[in-house]
């Protein structure tokens, strides 16, 4: 009975317009157009300077920040009120002010008298620009009294950083497993659910019922050839981003497969639990899409979960997605081991037997 | 435990309710085994809940009774193994074609892969369709589906078979041709449940019963249910008790 049931379902999956398109696009989209689209990386800060000095030393700070990469020199300014025009009309994101006698009170070391403005109109934009600007001055520091022998102009400022597991602080790396999490979260809650209701929809899940197929198996075949694909997804998201970008998991890739194993179970649940309470696709979209933005936004995927408010962060303990993006980013960029991220696994393991119970308790009940 | 007797169905005191709604209201009857029995009643009547308990698809609130010799309380497993059952709703899929739809259905039924071939042939020669053997059954003429359907209803050689407004919808040529194909189940031993909204089947049955507010309000051959309401036809016949029980409810 299984045979035949599984050889309709995969039938029609790879007959229907849609799907099978899309199970190939997914990685490819994910991969090689997402992570640069998602990238949090700030470019081409518009810089506008004052400098009043004119000297060497003056010159030499100015090419630091500028030789960054990171700022794009718009303007050399006579007057701090003309900067201030161009930050006011947009032209300048960011303005360095440079007062006279910069030169010979840095080499005396009595004073710095460099001042930074930022627009944080947009609050992380800014934050950086002026985090950028401040390490840029750093390096001209250091600079200054290795190359010249010269005393540091002040002994205090001596900040050594040092970025662990994603030294280049590069987004796309830190970003390609949480893109997986949403696609794999994608084909095996919301692709199914969608699935059992049209059969809904259509009547054709009346004559199953009518037939010896028992419900779980109905089910259970309508769901494997998403897994199958969640699989597939997940193997060449992982291809390509080794083939196109040279990133590979740092962990056993098998902790991968099996985080999203104990993913898959949950949204598995889900996706039935959906089916369940919609009674047609349009109902089932609704839901979906409230509960798509929920698991995104609540996820930690894009802003850290640590620099939520405490109720926030309650909020995201009920997320399963929370769990398996952490657990994922924790296998590739990390190298952990299940031991050392269990309670992900906890967290999936609780939330997926409330979610299984739930489902099928309301799945008897629905018929 | 399966209780033989000369009834497909026997049913007594069967009640289901929705909350306050009482949908089928203390129903008792038989289907004898061979017939084809119509089961005729407005629409809201309760016919569709009535027939969804009888397939093992819902649980009576209350009330007994065997479908094939299984309890309806208890053998509901037992009972989908033993009826065929066709839906005014498409019981195909359409992105199959015609042969998969039997291969599928054949599977679902325990048919081995060379029974399930042997079956297939027979019936697409039955149905002429072996040119249409793998034309998606979405693309067939609706008549052609409801022959289809029909046919996979029956793959198993089930002892009942449930139609549920099985002509909806088509030409009075093809009804026909649909109700020679239940005559010659009929004749092979099968037992017909049907419902329809055509008078002129209702007269091809060889017992109607009529439905009105979840109860039974008649039931009989076609020949006394016009004898005894003074009626020309089944139409009448219907009108007459259903025109009876609007006016009670605006009392």
């Amino acid at each position: 009975m299984w045979k035949y049931l599984l050889e309709k379902e995969f039938k029609q999956f790879f007959r229907d317009p849609g799907l099978p398109r899309m199970a190939l696009a997914f990685p490819v989209l994910m991969m090689l157009v997402f992570p640069f689209a998602v990238s949090m990386e700030i470019r081409n800060i518009n810089l506008a300077v004052v400098d009043s000095d004119r000297s060497e030393e003056s010159v030499r700070l100015l090419e630091k920040c500028t030789s960054s990469g990171y700022f794009r020199l718009v303007s050399l300014c006579g007057s701090p009120e003309e900067a201030m025009r161009l930050m006011d009309g947009n032209k300048a994101d960011a303005i360095v002010t440079i007062s006279s006698g910069f030169g010979t009170e840095t080499a005396l070391g009595t004073g710095f008298p460099v001042g930074i403005k930022v627009n944080t109109v947009n609050g992380t934009r800014g934050s950086i620009a002026a985090q950028y600007l401040q390490n840029c001055v750093m390096m001209y520091l250091q600079d200054r009294s290795q190359h010249d022998g010269l005393p540091a102009v002040s002994q205090t400022v001596d900040i050594s950083e040092k970025y662990y597991f994603n030294s280049l602080l590069d987004y796309k790396l830190f970003m390609i497993p949480a893109l997986i999490v949403m696609g794999i979260t994608m084909i095996t809650a919301f692709l199914p659910s969608l699935n059992i209701v049209s059969e809904k929809e259509s009547g054709t899940i009346e004559q199953m019922n009518v037939t010896p197929v028992s419900k779980s198996a109905f089910i259970i075949c309508k769901m494997i050839p998403y897994w199958v694909i969640a699989f597939f997804v997940l193997t060449a998201c992982l291809l390509i981003a080794w083939a196109v970008f040279g990133y590979v998991c740092r962990g056993n890739v098998l902790w991968l497969y099996l985080y999203t194993f104990l993913d898959i179970v949950v949204m598995a649940a889900l996706g039935l639990l959906i089916s369940n309470y919609s009674n047609n696709a349009q109902q089932a979209m609704f839901v979906i899409w409230f509960f798509a933005v929920i698991f995104i936004l609540m996820s930690g995927i894009f802003t850290p979960v640590a620099s939520m408010p405490d109720w926030a962060r309650a909020i995201t303990c009920l997320n399963p997605m929370r769990y398996y993006a952490d657990a994922m980013r924790a296998v590739y960029l990390k190298g952990s081991t299940p031991a050392d991220i269990w309670y992900d696994a906890a967290g999936l393991a609780a939330i997926g037997s409330v979610m299984v119970g739930w489902a099928i308790a309301s799945y008897r009940k629905s018929l | 435990m399966r209780i033989m007797g000369n009834n497909a169905v026997e049913i007594k005191g069967l009640t289901k309710k929705f909350g306050n709604f009482t949908a089928v209201d203390n129903i008792s009857f038989e289907v004898r085994k061979g017939e084809i029995f119509g089961f005729l009643g407005a629409n809201g009547a309760g016919k569709t809940t009535a027939m969804r308990i009888l397939c093992g698809l819902s649980r009576p609130t209350s009330g007994e009774g065997t479908v094939a010799g299984y309890d309806i309380n208890t053998r509901q497993e037992e009972i989908k193994r033993h009826i065929g059952y066709m839906s005014q709703k498409f019981s195909l899929y359409p992105d199959l074609t015609v042969r998969e739809n039997i291969r599928l259905f054949g599977g679902i039924y325990g048919l081995r892969d060379r029974e399930i071939e042997e079956k297939t042939d027979a019936l697409l020669g039955l149905l002429e369709m072996r040119r249409e053997r793998d034309k998606f059954a979405g693309a067939l003429p609706l008549g052609w589906k409801q022959k289809l359907a029909f046919s996979i209803a029956m793959i198993h050689d089930p002892e009942l078979v449930f139609l549920d407004e099985p002509t909806g919808g088509v030409d009075p040529e093809t009804r026909r041709r649909f109700w020679e194909m239940i005559y010659e189940a009929s004749e092979s031993g099968t037992t017909v449940f049907v419902t329809t909204h055509y008078m002129d089947e209702a007269e091809y049955c060889d017992r109607v019963s009529v439905m009105t507010d979840g109860k039974i309000a008649a039931l009989g051959s076609p020949e006394d249910l016009k004898a005894s309401y003074g009626a020309a036809d089944m139409d009448e016949v219907f009108r007459t008790i259903v025109g009876r029980a609007g006016k009670e409810d605006r009392k």
